[in-house]
Formats: structure tokens, C-alpha cells, sequence
């Protein structure tokens, strides 16, 4: 049984006149690593925004982490890292990295719970794997993009998710980091993590098996195993087949 | 209370009001400003003034009728901004037009019934008339902002940091969030016969925006924003009865010197141009 099983699931953002994910269906086991590329506005965020319950299922069946997702969608969200995308914080923030990232561990803790030793443990841990540890005072405004990126990133990682949700961890970031992070990711992947990432930058993806899903207009047109250095020729072939199709119909 | 401290029994209630005023409003404005929902605050008074309207019109406690409506107005806001999908500030404005539409249409329907009706007291407050149990509703309402603070922290953090990150995190945000409205609904309520509909913004607003200019983490304002209040508001009631002056709008005008100040002093701000 994966730990992420859609079955034909719609979801419609409110108003809108139609689905914006249309009879969708997705198995990710554990440990896998799923990389979700597609063409701009092929519903890649609100599959990640549905799988953690931020956007309502309107219709068909989704467990997440053995829970039913439309039923328990703010346990699953305790279960569940994501990593949003287009976050910015000004630099009146009043809150310093080290404290942005023990907030990853206060959904799991529950209302009116204190952080514990283990807490901070974690928060610290995951500052430490992010490579951040000079950061940890500073107020994240202050910061650069691709800082902030970081942090954000070991704010999900002290979470010790169960499924990690990644959209566009790249945007800001240069080459260098996003290697590094892309090392850790496998690090993740190996401890028996799925991650799921949006990305529009696959180079420097980790040499493993990619379970590669590209989507268009709502639907997956492709979901298949392969090989890291193959993701990007796959996404540019299928959705050029697709924008064919639709030509010549 | 404090009569230990100021003998004057008029002073020392009117201290005492101020100072539990600012406790639990500079508290609650701390969150409001950084949730970029500062227009709570006049949406709020302003439900409590038609409320007051109301229980006048009804001839019951305008006080109890000002928590009343202001909280059904707290109990509105959220809903309302789901369902009409719109951002909670236009939301607040709306209401905030509702509730004006309200008290000036009793205030101005009592008068022509000939039921003369003084809504000076309400709209610019008076602390000089004051019942013992009206300063300890604003003791228990600035306790239960303190303890809501405390008891939230956590949850509340990380709504101020980011509403969509915390509620990804698995923070139960709209339980968090009606929470809040509730309580400034009955700090406001309570407020409002003290500092007046119109100048209650500044007690909720101007600390929290003075304590942004210092503070450099979120625990550091929910100190330093109470405090601030309540140095100004204490001295602008003792300038007050000193002087002559009307007291509400004396602490609103010190409080906004207090900020322009911070604002030109404010390290925050400065830029270093030193060169290495």
C-alpha cells in the first residue's frame, strides 16, 4: 500500500467553473523520489496544495500516511512537509531562523503543548544538515532569497515528515546549493522519506530512480520509474506530444 | 488597586483603566499589525458604538449591548470572508460601514423621538466617571489576553510568521484565529467608554508600531509594546488632570509622537555605510 494513493480525485478551487485536477490518480510508495513537472498552470501546486488538504478534494478517494484525507486533512497535515512556493518576508519579520524553524515542529505537538528537549533537538539537527548554523540568529527578513529558501527547507526537515512536499525549492537558489540540498533530499529519500518536488530545474538531481509524473491541464500524462538524467527529455517530449495532439485536433 | 500609590480616588481609577486598557489592546495590536489586519481595530470599536446604540435604543446596558454586537461582528468576520472569498480586510471594511450605518442611524432616530441621546462618551470616552466594575472587566479582559497570548503562543507565532505556512504545518489556524476576534471584540467593548470609539485604533495600533521599530523578535514586542503603552497612557492621565486636558485624545497625541520618534531613532532603519 503507497503511502500517498489518489484515486481518480477532483478538486475545484471555489468559484471556479471548472476542476482544476480532473480524475487524477496517484500511488507514491515509501522512499521514492517523484519529481511532478509540467507545463505552467498544469495544476502541479494544487496537486501538492490537495495532497496536504489545503485544497479540498471535491471528489474521489485519497489516504495520505494511511489517513483519509478528506476526513482528517489537518492530521495529515502533521504527517505531511511542505515547502511553499513565492514566499517572501520583509525584513521587520520578527522572527529569527532558529525560531522559524522550531515553528515546523508546533503542528505535530498540538494545542496548548510546549516544545520539548526533543524539539529543539530536532530544529537544531535540521539547521545543522541545511548548513545554516551561522544563520540560526538572524532575523529571516533579513536575509536573501536563497536563505531564506534554506530555511524554510529545514523548517520542513526538523518537522521529520513522514511525505516531503517540495514546490520549486530551487527558484532562489545557485548551483552550488542547490547540489548540496539535492545530496540531503537523497539523504531523505534513503531514510525511507518520499519526497514530492515541482520543479522547473532538474539539474544536479540526485543519481537514483525518479519516479517522474508530468501533468497537463489538470491530468498526469505521464507516470513512470526512470533514470535522473532522462527527467527533463521526458517532460519536453510529452508535453510537446501533448501540445501536438491538441494542434491537430 | 493602586490606591496604595495615588490617593486621588478619580486619578487612581482613571490609571488604573488606562493601564489594563493598554495592557490588553497593545497586546492584541501586536498580533493584528503583523497579521496586516490593523483595520480590526476601527471595525471593531465601531461594532461596539452601534452596539451601545442598540442598548440604548433597547434601554438596556449599552455596555453589555456593545460586547454583544461586537461580538456577533467578531463571529461574522471569518465566515464572511470564506464565503464571499474575499481578502478579510474588505471584509472589515464592510462591516465596519454596517456598523456606523447602524449607530448613526439610532443615535440620529433616538434624538428625533426626542429620547436625547449623548454619544459623546462613547465616541471620544471619559475616564474621568468610572465604576470600580468597569475596571475590574478591564482587568479580567486584559488577564484573559495575557493568558490567551501564553496559553497560544505557539499557535500564534506562527500565524504572525505565516498563515498559509502555519496552517501547512498542521497549526489549527481558524480555531487560533476566532479566538483572537473574540477577544478583541471584548477588549474593544470594554474599551470603548475609556479611550472612545475613535481613539481605541491608536491604543491597539500605535504600541505594536512603535515596538516594531526596536524589537528584532516577536517575544521582545509582546513586551515591549505593553510597556510603551502604559508609560504613555499613565502620563498622559496624570499630564491630563495636571493640565486640564481631555485625556483620551492627549495619550493618542503623545502616542503618536512616541512613534514618529521611534521612527527617526529606530536602528532598524539605519543603514551602515562603513566601509571595510
Amino acid at each position: 500500500m503507497g503511502i500517498i494513493e489518489l484515486n481518480d480525485i477532483y478538486t475545484a478551487y471555489e468559484g471556479g467553473d471548472k476542476p482544476v485536477i480532473r480524475g487524477l490518480s496517484l500511488c507514491v510508495d515509501p522512499g521514492e523520489y517523484v519529481v511532478i513537472g509540467g507545463p505552467n498552470s498544469a495544476g502541479k501546486t494544487t496537486l501538492l496544495e490537495s495532497i496536504n488538504g489545503l485544497i479540498k478534494i471535491t471528489h474521489g478517494s485519497a489516504m495520505v500516511c494511511g489517513l483519509d484525507l478528506r476526513r482528517h486533512g489537518n492530521a495529515v497535515r502533521k504527517k505531511v512537509g511542505y515547502v511553499v512556493q513565492n514566499f517572501y518576508f520583509d525584513p521587520f519579520t520578527p522572527f529569527t531562523v532558529e525560531e522559524v524553524v522550531l515553528m515546523g515542529r508546533y503542528g505535530r505537538l498540538g494545542l496548548l503543548k510546549r516544545p520539548s528537549k526533543e524539539d529543539f533537538e530536532a530544529a537544531s539537527k535540521a539547521i545543522q544538515l541545511v548548513g545554516i548554523e551561522d544563520l540560526a540568529h538572524k532575523t529571516i527578513g533579513t536575509l536573501s532569497g536563497g536563505q531564506q529558501q534554506k530555511a524554510m527547507i529545514a523548517h520542513n526537515i526538523a518537522k521529520e515528515p513522514e511525505v516531503m512536499m517540495l514546490d520549486e525549492p530551487f527558484s532562489n537558489l545557485d548551483f552550488h546549493a542547490r547540489e548540496y540540498l539535492q545530496g540531503i533530499f537523497k539523504q531523505v529519500v534513503r531514510s525511507g522519506t518520499p519526497i514530492l518536488m515541482v520543479s522547473h530545474a532538474f539539474d544536479g538531481l540526485p543519481d537514483i530512480r525518479i519516479h517522474l509524473v508530468v501533468m497537463n491541464k489538470g491530468r498526469i500524462i505521464y507516470d513512470r520509474e526512470c533514470d535522473s538524467k532522462d527527467v527533463e527529455s521526458i517532460i519536453r517530449k510529452e508535453c510537446a506530444v501533448n501540445e501536438d495532439a491538441r494542434i491537430s485536433h | 488597586m493602586l490606591e496604595f500609590l495615588i490617593e486621588n480616588n478619580v486619578v487612581c481609577r482613571a490609571v488604573e483603566a488606562m493601564v489594563f486598557a493598554s495592557i490588553a489592546c497593545s497586546i492584541l495590536g501586536v498580533i493584528i499589525s503583523r497579521m496586516n489586519l490593523s483595520s480590526i481595530g476601527f471595525t471593531m470599536s465601531h461594532a461596539a458604538f452601534a452596539g451601545a446604540a442598540i442598548g440604548m435604543y433597547l434601554e438596556t446596558s449599552a455596555q453589555i449591548a456593545a460586547i454583544f454586537f461586537s461580538m456577533a461582528v467578531a463571529a461574522l468576520i471569518g465566515p464572511v470572508s470564506d464565503k464571499a472569498k474575499m481578502a478579510a480586510d474588505a471584509t472589515l471594511g464592510v462591516l465596519f460601514a454596517m456598523s456606523m450605518a447602524v449607530a448613526i442611524f439610532l443615535i440620529s432616530y433616538l434624538q428625533n423621538m426626542g429620547r436625547g441621546l449623548s454619544a459623546g462618551s462613547l465616541l471620544f470616552g471619559n475616564v474621568v466617571s468610572l465604576y470600580r466594575e468597569e475596571i475590574y472587566a478591564l482587568l479580567l479582559v486584559s488577564a484573559i489576553t495575557v493568558i490567551f497570548v501564553l496559553a497560544f503562543y505557539k499557535e500564534i507565532s506562527s500565524i504572525m510568521f505565516n498563515m498559509k505556512i502555519a496552517e501547512a504545518s498542521g497549526i489549527r489556524v481558524k480555531v487560533v484565529y476566532y479566538i483572537l476576534l473574540f477577544i478583541i471584540a471584548l477588549s474593544v467593548s470594554l474599551t470603548l467608554n475609556i479611550v472612545g470609539g475613535l481613539l481605541i485604533f491608536v491604543l491597539i495600533v500605535t504600541p505594536a508600531s512603535i515596538a516594531s521599530q526596536f524589537c528584532f523578535n516577536v517575544k521582545s514586542m509582546f513586551m515591549a509594546a505593553p510597556l510603551v503603552a502604559i508609560s504613555v497612557s499613565a502620563f498622559g492621565v496624570w499630564a491630563g488632570f495636571k493640565y486640564t486636558l481631555p485625556i483620551p485624545p492627549l495619550v493618542a497625541l503623545l502616542l503618536t509622537g512616541v512613534f514618529a520618534i521611534s521612527v527617526i531613532l529606530s536602528f532598524k532603519r539605519r543603514i551602515n555605510y562603513k566601509k571595510y
